[in-house]
C-alpha cells in the first residue's frame, strides 16, 4: 500500500528529503546553535514561510484539485492564529496575574483573579469584562481543538449550505470573499471581544517557556512548521491520489456528469472544503505565534486573494507547484517591499520596488493567468515529462 | 484687594465722568478681560461697555467678534487689519488710520464661547439695526441663547421687521421665548399649545427646558409639581446609590472595601478567627467581615435586605423645576404630540437615507450589472474603474477651478477614460478567458492589485478632494427632522437616469438587441451578421464607462482614495447577485435590500455601525443560500446554465 | 518633486549615513539611530513625514558635532503598515543592526507588536504620536500626549469656556478611541454630565455614509442643552464627516467639534471650507509663535519642502531626539539603561515655548493647545495651558486609577498603589 502510493506520488519522497534537508541546514546554521549565519528573524520569517507553503497546498487541493476558488482560507487560517492566540495571551496574564497576587496579604478570590486578568487583557480597549467568547481560553487543549474545530465547522456549515443550493463557480467565490469580509469585520468590531484592531500581541511568548530564548523556540516553531508542512503534503498527496482523488478531479471538471454518475457530489466537496479548512487553521496556529502578533488585517479578503495568486503562480493542480508559489512570491514580497531590492534607476525615473512590486505583481499574475496557467509548477512536469521521453 | 478695586471703581467712575465718549479708557480698566477673556469673566467687562452709552462700543464688539482687535504691547487696543508683516490700524475712538509693524502687537481672538456672550450683548443694538445681516445675526444670538430680558425688545422690533422672512423668524421666536417667559401664564399655556405641531429642534427645546425635572430623594415625596415616582426596586443598586449620594444611607462596602478591612484586622494568622490562607473564598470573606461587624471592628455589612429595607423606607421623586402645574401639563401634552410627529419624521428621514444608501450601491453596482450581469463577466477591478473615474473627476478639478464647469468636463471625461480602459483591457485580457470564468476572475484581481497601486504611485495615499459645486453643497431641508443633502439627492437623480438609460439602451436600441443575442447565443448571432467582438467589447466599454461616471458622483459624495474600489466591490458584486444576475431590475432591487437592510440594523443598533455592515452581509450570505437566484431570478432559457 | 525623488532614492538604502565621516575621527564606529515607521502602505502618509524629521534632526546633529563625539547614522527600516511586520523590523533593527534607540511607530497596534521584541532585547523606543495611555514600557518613552495631556484638557475647555452640556463622542472604531472615549464619558460624568447627556457612536475605517450620524448628533439638541462633538474619527473618513456636517447647515458656532486626529498634516491639500472654525486640540501647532517653531518650519521647509507643513507627532521627535542626545551625553555613554538613567528629569524647550521634562513614568510635562480651523488649513490658537505632566495609567477609570508608573525610583511601570506591589516589569502587550 504505502509503496503504491508513494509509487503513484513519486514527489512525496523528493519533497520530505527536500524539506527534511532544508531543515537540518536551517538548524545548523541558527542562532540557537551558535552558527550565527540565519540571524533570528529571519529564521522567524522561514519558520512562517512554511506556514504559508502549508495553507497554500490546502488551497491548491481545494482549487487545483476540486475546482472550488475559496476566496476565504486565509480567514480559517486568521481563526487558528486567533485560537490559539487566546490561550496565548490568556495564558501569559494568568501567570503575570497570579505572581503579582501572591504578594497580596489576602489570597485572591478566584473572581479576584479573573477580574485582574480582565483588565490587563481588556485594559488596552478600554474595559476588564470576559467577552464568552474567552470562556475557554484557560485551557491548551481546548484552544488547540478550536484551532481546528472551529474553522472545520464554520466551513461545515458555509459549505453545506452553499453546495446544497448548488451555489458554484465564481458565484461561490463571490460568497467565499463576503464571508471573509464578513468575517474580518466581524474581528474588528470592538465589541466581539477580541480586542478589536489591536487583535492579539506578545504571542511569540509562550507561556511556561519564559526561560528559553527566542532563538531556541523560534527554531522549535520552525521544526513543528516543517512537520506540519510534511505531514500536511503526505495527508494532502494521499487524498488526491487513488479514488477519492479521481472522484474531486472528475468534479473540478465535470460536476454535472460525476453527479449522473451518482456521485453525491456535495459530500466530496464538502469534505475537501472542511479538512483544508482545517488544515488551514492548524497552519495559522503555527504561524502567528512566530509573527508574535494577529489582528483582523490579516484576515481581510485582499490576503485570501493573495493566497489564491500564490497558488496560480506556483501553479495549479500540483502540491508542490502550490509550495513552490507560497515560498517564492512571500519571500520575493518581503524582499520587494521590505526595501532591500535595488532601484532601477531609467534615468527619467527611478523605479522604487516599494512602490511598483505591487504593479509587477498583479501584471504577472495576469500574464500567468493568460499564458502560464500551469505556473512555475508546469516548469518541473515539462523536465518530468522529458525525462519519461528518455527513459 | 478691596482698596483696589475702590480705586478702580473711582477710576472708572472720574472717567466715565470725564469723556463720557471714549472707549478707550473703559477698556483699559478691564484690560485682561478683553485681553485673554473666558466665557465667565467677559460679561464683567460687557456688562460696563454696555452700560457705557459709548457709541463706539457696538463697532468694537462687532470687531472683535471678527478678530480685528489687535492691542499693542503698551496695552492700548486697536481696529486693525493686517497685511503682510504691518497693520493698518484704526483708533478706536477717533478712527484716525495709521501703519505699524505688527511685531508690536497681539491679535484678540475670542473663543467661541466668548463670541456666543459677546453675540448676546451685541442683541440690543443690532436688533433695530438698518442693516438686514445685522438684524440676523442678532436674532441668530437670541436662538442660540434665550434669555428672559430679550423678550420685550424682540416683541418690539417685530412690528417695524421689514425683511418678510426674518419677521416670521422673529414672530416664531418671539413664540419660542413666549412658552418659557410670558408673564401671565395663560400667554405661556396659549404659546405652548401652539407648539404642538412643530418639530423643529428649537420647539421641543423650549418644551423640555420647560418640563426640566430635578430627581432627589427623601422620606416623604415633597410639595410641589411632582412629575414623577420612581419604584425604587428597578434597579435597586442604582437607587441605593442616589441614597447614598443624598446622605441618607451608609454606602454599600465593595469586594475591594471589604478586603482592605479585612487586611487592617489581620491577628497573626487569623482574622475575627477565620484563618487568612481560607481568604480565597468569597462566602469566607463576608462571613469574617461579619464577624469584625459584630465585634464593632467594622461598619454593618450592607446586604440586599438591608438595602432593600432601606430603599422602601424612601420616596424616589422627579420634580419639575416649573411650578405651574398647569404649564407642566400643557407642555407634556404639546410634547407628546410633537414625539409623535418627531417620530414620523424620523421614519421618513431614516427612509430617505436607506434610499440614498440605496442609489449610491446601485450605482456602483450598476456597471457591473451589464458586465457581470448580462455578460456574465466577472470583473474584480471594477472597483478600480470607479476609483479611476473620481480620480478623473479630481485630476479636471485641478486644471478648471470652475466647480459647475468642471463637473461638466469631468463626468464624459471620466466616461471616456473608463470606457477607453474597459476596453482596453476586454481586449487584451478578458476576451482570451470567456469560457474560463474563474479565471477571468482571477485575471481582473491582478489588474485590481496593479490598478490601485498604480493609482497610489500617481496620487499618493492620501485622500484628494473633489469639490462640489456650491449649488449641490447645502441640504433639502422639509424640517429640523428630514433632510437629506444635495449630493445625495443628485446622486438618487443620477442613478434613476442610469437606470432608464440603461433600460432603455438595452431593450429599445440596436447595440440593445445585439447585445441580448449574443449573450443568448453567440453562434447564433453571428450567424446573424452580428460581431460578437464587437458587440462583447462596446458592452463591456460600457459598464465600465458608467463606473466611472459612478466614480465622480461617489467622489463628489465622500472621498477619492486609491482603496475607494475595493471598499465598494464586495457590495457592488452582492448586489447584483442578491437582485439576480443578468437583469437590471434585479439590481435595483439588491441595490435597495442592502441599503434598506443595512440602515434598518444601523437604527436597531445606532452606536455601531460597524455591527450594521458586518450582519448585512451575513444576512446577504444567507439569503443567497436560500435563493440563489436572486431576488428577480430569470426563468427559461435566459436563465442559462 | 526632485527633492522628493532623491529622498526616495536615499530611503532604500538599508542603512543611509548623514553627514561628514572626516570630522569625526575619535570614533571608531558611528552610534546607529534606528528609524522604525512606514514607507508604505497606509500609514505611509504620516508616517513618512517623520522618516523625514529623523533624517533633519539627524543631519542637523552631525553638524553640530554629532554625539559623544561620533557621528550618528541612521538606519531606516520600512515596515510597511503591515503591523506583525513591525515587530519583525525592530528585531532586525536591534540583533541585525544593532541600533542604540530607534525612533518610530504610529497606532497603538504598530507599538504593541513591538512592545514584546524591545523588552526581550531591551532596547530604547521614542513613540512620538498621541495615544490611549494605559501602558508603560521600560523601554519605550512616550513624547506623544497621553490621553490626559489632549482629551480631558478639550473637554474641559467644552465644559468652561463653550459651556457645552451634552456630548457626542464619535471614533473609528479602534484602540484609542474606544479607550480615550471611556475615559471621557467616566470624566463627564464625574463632572455632574449625566449618562444619557453622553452620546457614544463608532464607525469604520474610512467611513462615508455619516448623514445617519449627523441627524443624531443634531437631535441630541432637542431639550436645549447646548451639544459638542468629541471627535476621534481618523483620517479619511472626517472629510465625508465635516461635508456631511456643512450639508446639513451646522456650523461651529451651532455645534463645535473638536478632533484629536485632525493636523495640519492631514489638512493639508485638502478643501478646508467646511471645517473652519471647528476646533483640534494638540500640543504643537505649526501657527505657533516663537523663535524655536520659526526656526524649525524654516529647516524643515529646506529640508523637505517649501510647501510642506510641521505637525505634533514632528515636534514629539523633535524633542524626543533632544532629549536622547542630552541624556547619552550625561550618561556618556548608549547603553540603554545608562541612558533610560539619564533620560528622567531631561529639560528642553517645547517648540510652542515653555520647557518639557521627561517624567520617570517615561512621558513629557507638555502644555495643550487648542486651535480654530482655518481657510488655510492651519489653526488659530485660542488656548494654551500650562505644562500638563502626562499620565501613563488615567485616573478617571477605577481600574487604571490605583495604578502608577515610576521607573525611576519605584522601578515599575505598572505599580499597584492600593497593594503597593508591582504587578508586573513587562508591558500589558
Amino acid at each position: 500500500m504505502q509503496n503504491t502510493f508513494i509509487g503513484k506520488n513519486p514527489s512525496v519522497l523528493w519533497f520530505l528529503l527536500g524539506l527534511s534537508v532544508f531543515t537540518v541546514v536551517v538548524t545548523l546554521c541558527s542562532e540557537a546553535l551558535g552558527a550565527d549565519i540565519i540571524s533570528t528573524s529571519f529564521l522567524k520569517t522561514l519558520g512562517k514561510t512554511l506556514c504559508l507553503c502549508l495553507v497554500a497546498i490546502a488551497m491548491d487541493v481545494v482549487w487545483g484539485y476540486c475546482g472550488i476558488l475559496s476566496l476565504g482560507h486565509f480567514a480559517f487560517f486568521g481563526i487558528g492564529g486567533y485560537a490559539i492566540g487566546m490561550w496565548l495571551m490568556y495564558a501569559r496574564t494568568e501567570d503575570i496575574v497570579v505572581a503579582s497576587l501572591q504578594n497580596a496579604t489576602l489570597p485572591p478570590t478566584p473572581d479576584e483573579v479573573t477580574t485582574a486578568i480582565g483588565s490587563q487583557i481588556f485594559g488596552v480597549v478600554g474595559s476588564s469584562d470576559f467577552p464568552m467568547i474567552w470562556a475557554l481560553s484557560h485551557s491548551l487543549t481546548l484552544q488547540l481543538l478550536a484551532v481546528v474545530l472551529v474553522p472545520g465547522l464554520l466551513a461545515l456549515v458555509f459549505g453545506w449550505l452553499a453546495f446544497r443550493s448548488r451555489v458554484t463557480g465564481v458565484y461561490l467565490s463571490i460568497l467565499t470573499q463576503a464571508m471573509t469580509l464578513a468575517l474580518s469585520l466581524y474581528f474588528f468590531q470592538n465589541d466581539t471581544g477580541l480586542r478589536g484592531n489591536n487583535g492579539l500581541s506578545g504571542l511569540q511568548n509562550v507561556p511556561g517557556l519564559e526561560a528559553v530564548s527566542q532563538a531556541t523556540l523560534s527554531l522549535w516553531f520552525f521544526w513543528g512548521s516543517a512537520f506540519a508542512l510534511g505531514a500536511g503534503y503526505v495527508l494532502f498527496a494521499w487524498i488526491v491520489s487513488g479514488k477519492l482523488g479521481s472522484v474531486i478531479r472528475a468534479i473540478r471538471d465535470n460536476e454535472a456528469r460525476v453527479r449522473f454518475l451518482g456521485y453525491h457530489v456535495e459530500s466530496y466537496k464538502l469534505f475537501v472544503f472542511t479538512v483544508t479548512a482545517m488544515v488551514a487553521g492548524i497552519a495559522g496556529a503555527l504561524y502567528y505565534p512566530q509573527a508574535g502578533i494577529i489582528n483582523p488585517a490579516e484576515i481581510a479578503p485582499i490576503a485570501s486573494i493573495y493566497l489564491a495568486v500564490w497558488v496560480a503562480i506556483g501553479g495549479r493542480g500540483r502540491l508542490y507547484g502550490a509550495v513552490i508559489g507560497a515560498a517564492v512570491v512571500s519571500l520575493m514580497s518581503s524582499w520587494f517591499t521590505g526595501g532591500a531590492a535595488p532601484d532601477i534607476n531609467l534615468g527619467f525615473y527611478v523605479v522604487q520596488w516599494t512602490d511598483w512590486w505591487l504593479v509587477l505583481l498583479g501584471l504577472t499574475f495576469v500574464v500567468v493567468t493568460l499564458f502560464f496557467p500551469k505556473g512555475i509548477g508546469g516548469v518541473f512536469d515539462l523536465i518530468a515529462k522529458r525525462k519519461g521521453d528518455t527513459a | 484687594m478691596r482698596h483696589a478695586f475702590l480705586a478702580l471703581m473711582i477710576l472708572m467712575g472720574s472717567v466715565l465722568a470725564v469723556s463720557a465718549q471714549t472707549l478707550q479708557p473703559i477698556l483699559q480698566t478691564h484690560t485682561d478681560e478683553i485681553a485673554s477673556p473666558s466665557r465667565n469673566s467677559v460679561s464683567v467687562a460687557l456688562d460696563d461697555l454696555v452700560a457705557s452709552g459709548v457709541p463706539q462700543v457696538t463697532d468694537f464688539l462687532e470687531q472683535w467678534v471678527e478678530r480685528n482687535i489687535w492691542q499693542r504691547d503698551d496695552g492700548v487696543f486697536y481696529i486693525a487689519v493686517e497685511d503682510g508683516d504691518e497693520l493698518t490700524l484704526t483708533d478706536i475712538d477717533t478712527g484716525a488710520q495709521s501703519m505699524a509693524p505688527a511685531a508690536g502687537f497681539t491679535q484678540l481672538r475670542p473663543n467661541g464661547g466668548v463670541r456666543r456672550v459677546i453675540g448676546t450683548a451685541l442683541v440690543q443694538f443690532q436688533l433695530l439695526d438698518p442693516d438686514l445681516t445685522r438684524r440676523e445675526t442678532a436674532v441668530a444670538s437670541i436662538a442660540r441663547r434665550p434669555e428672559a430680558g430679550q423678550l420685550a425688545p424682540l416683541l418690539a422690533s417685530i412690528d417695524g421687521e421689514t425683511d418678510a422672512a426674518l419677521k416670521a423668524r422673529k414672530v416664531q421666536l418671539a413664540n419660542f421665548m413666549s412658552a418659557r417667559f410670558a408673564d401671565s401664564p395663560a400667554d405661556r399655556i396659549a404659546a405652548i399649545t401652539s407648539l404642538s405641531a412643530d418639530t423643529s429642534v428649537e420647539a421641543r427645546a423650549v418644551l423640555n427646558q420647560i418640563l426640566s425635572t430635578s430627581s432627589g430623594v427623601a422620606e416623604r415625596a415633597p410639595d410641589g409639581n411632582i412629575a414623577m415616582i420612581h419604584d425604587p426596586m428597578l434597579d435597586p443598586e442604582a437607587s441605593y446609590g442616589l441614597l447614598v449620594e443624598a446622605d441618607l444611607a451608609p454606602p454599600r462596602q465593595t469586594p475591594s472595601d471589604i478586603r482592605t478591612t479585612l487586611e487592617a484586622n489581620i491577628d497573626a494568622d487569623t482574622i475575627a478567627g477565620f484563618a487568612v490562607a481560607e481568604m480565597n473564598d468569597p462566602a469566607k470573606r463576608e462571613a469574617a467581615y461579619a464577624a469584625l461587624s459584630d465585634a464593632g471592628l467594622a461598619p454593618l455589612l450592607i446586604t440586599a435586605p438591608v438595602r432593600d429595607a432601606a430603599l422602601s423606607a424612601h420616596v424616589f421623586y422627579d420634580l419639575y423645576d416649573e411650578d405651574d402645574v398647569e404649564i407642566t401639563a400643557a407642555a407634556s401634552i404639546a410634547l407628546r404630540s410633537v414625539e409623535t410627529r418627531v417620530s414620523t419624521a424620523q421614519a421618513v428621514d431614516l427612509t430617505l437615507d436607506a434610499l440614498s444608501l440605496a442609489s449610491i450601491f446601485f450605482l456602483a453596482a450598476i456597471g457591473l450589472a451589464i458586465t457581470f450581469g448580462v455578460m456574465g463577466v466577472i470583473n474584480m477591478a471594477h472597483g478600480e474603474f470607479i476609483m479611476m473615474g473620481a480620480y478623473t473627476g479630481f485630476v479636471v478639478q485641478q486644471f478648471i477651478p470652475n466647480y459647475t464647469v468642471s463637473i461638466i468636463v469631468a463626468l464624459p471625461l471620466a466616461f471616456a477614460v473608463t470606457f477607453a480602459a474597459g476596453v482596453a483591457m476586454e481586449r487584451l485580457v478578458i476576451r482570451h478567458l470567456y469560457h474560463r470564468p474563474l479565471e477571468t476572475l482571477l485575471a481582473t484581481f491582478g489588474i485590481s492589485i496593479a490598478l490601485q497601486q498604480l493609482a497610489k504611485n500617481i496620487f499618493g495615499t492620501q485622500a484628494r478632494p473633489l469639490t462640489s459645486p456650491d449649488w449641490l453643497a447645502g441640504a433639502w431641508v422639509l424640517n429640523d427632522v428630514i433632510q437629506i443633502s444635495y449630493i445625495r439627492i443628485a446622486i438618487f437623480v443620477l442613478a434613476l437616469i442610469f437606470l432608464g438609460l440603461i433600460l432603455y439602451i438595452l431593450k429599445r436600441t440596436r447595440l440593445g438587441l445585439e447585445v441580448r443575442a449574443v449573450t443568448q447565443n453567440p453562434g447564433m448571432a453571428s450567424s446573424m451578421g452580428i460581431n460578437p467582438d464587437r458587440i462583447n467589447m462596446m458592452t463591456f466599454g460600457l459598464g465600465s464607462g458608467i463606473a466611472g461616471i459612478a466614480g465622480v458622483a461617489i467622489g463628489l459624495y465622500a472621498k477619492v482614495t486609491s482603496e475607494m474600489g475595493s471598499d465598494y466591490i464586495v457590495q457592488s458584486f452582492m448586489t447584483v447577485v442578491v437582485g439576480g444576475v443578468g437583469n437590471v431590475w434585479g439590481t435595483l432591487a439588491g441595490a435597495a435590500m442592502i441599503g434598506f437592510g443595512q440602515k434598518g440594523i444601523e437604527w436597531l443598533n445606532p452606536s455601531n455601525t460597524l455591527a450594521a455592515q458586518t450582519y448585512m452581509i451575513l444576512f446577504v450570505i444567507l439569503f443567497i443560500q436560500f435563493r440563489p437566484k436572486g431576488i428577480v431570478a430569470l426563468k427559461g432559457r435566459a436563465a442559462g446554465d | 518633486m526632485t527633492l522628493r525623488t532623491t529622498l526616495l532614492t536615499s530611503m532604500s538604502a538599508l542603512a543611509l549615513s548623514v553627514g561628514a565621516t572626516s570630522a569625526f575621527a575619535e570614533c571608531a564606529e558611528p552610534i546607529q539611530v534606528g528609524v522604525l515607521h512606514s514607507l508604505s502602505g497606509t500609514m505611509a502618509i504620516s508616517e513618512t513625514t517623520l522618516k523625514d524629521t529623523m533624517l533633519m534632526l539627524i543631519e542637523q546633529q552631525n553638524a553640530a558635532g554629532g554625539v559623544l563625539g561620533c557621528q550618528i547614522e541612521a538606519v531606516v527600516v520600512d515596515p510597511a503598515s503591515d503591523w506583525p511586520l513591525f515587530a519583525e523590523k525592530a528585531r532586525e533593527l536591534l540583533t541585525v543592526n544593532e541600533v542604540d534607540v530607534i525612533f518610530g511607530n504610529w497606532t497603538s497596534v504598530s507599538r504593541k507588536s513591538v512592545l514584546p521584541v524591545i523588552e526581550e532585547l531591551n532596547g530604547l523606543l521614542f513613540y512620538p504620536v498621541q495615544y490611549e495611555g494605559e501602558e508603560s514600557s521600560r523601554n519605550v518613552f512616550y513624547t506623544g500626549a497621553a490621553p490626559n495631556q489632549q482629551a480631558i484638557p478639550a473637554v474641559d475647555y467644552f465644559l468652561e469656556e463653550l459651556g457645552v452640556e451634552k456630548f457626542a463622542l464619535l471614533g473609528t472604531d479602534y484602540v484609542y478611541p474606544r479607550t480615550t472615549n471611556n475615559i471621557l464619558e467616566q470624566y463627564l460624568q464625574d463632572n455632574g454630565i449625566a449618562s444619557e447627556d453622553i452620546f457614544v457612536n463608532y464607525t469604520p475605517f474610512g467611513q462615508s455614509d455619516w448623514a445617519t450620524i449627523v441627524a443624531d448628533v443634531v437631535a441630541l439638541g432637542e431639550d436645549g442643552k447646548q451639544v459638542g462633538v468629541i471627535s476621534t474619527i481618523n483620517g479619511d473618513a472626517n472629510i465625508g464627516f465635516y461635508k456631511e456636517l456643512a450639508a446639513a447647515g451646522i456650523s461651529a458656532d451651532d455645534i463645535p467639534v473638536v478632533a484629536f486626529s485632525v493636523g495640519e498634516e492631514e489638512l493639508s491639500g485638502l478643501d478646508t471650507s467646511d471645517l473652519v472654525g471647528h476646533l483640534a486640540a494638540w500640543n504643537y501647532f505649526m501657527s505657533a509663535d516663537g523663535d524655536a517653531n520659526a526656526a524649525f518650519i524654516e529647516s524643515w521647509q529646506a529640508f523637505a519642502g517649501e510647501d510642506r507643513v510641521t505637525n505634533d507627532p514632528m515636534e514629539a521627535h523633535y524633542i524626543g531626539f533632544n532629549m536622547w542626545i542630552n541624556a547619552v551625553e550625561a550618561a556618556g555613554t548608549t547603553d540603554v539603561d545608562a541612558v533610560r538613567a539619564a533620560m528622567y528629569g531631561q529639560e528642553f524647550p517645547n517648540l510652542t515655548g515653555g520647557t518639557a521634562v521627561m517624567l520617570p513614568n517615561h512621558h513629557l510635562a507638555k502644555p495643550v493647545l487648542i486651535g480654530e480651523i482655518t481657510a488655510d488649513g492651519q489653526f488659530d490658537i485660542i488656548s494654551q495651558t500650562s505644562e500638563v505632566p502626562g499620565d501613563a495609567w488615567t485616573d478617571f477609570l477605577p481600574e487604571s486609577a490605583v495604578l502608577t508608573s515610576d521607573w525611576k525610583d519605584l522601578g515599575c511601570g505598572m505599580f499597584n498603589t492600593e497593594t503597593e506591589t508591582c504587578v508586573q516589569l513587562t508591558s500589558n502587550y
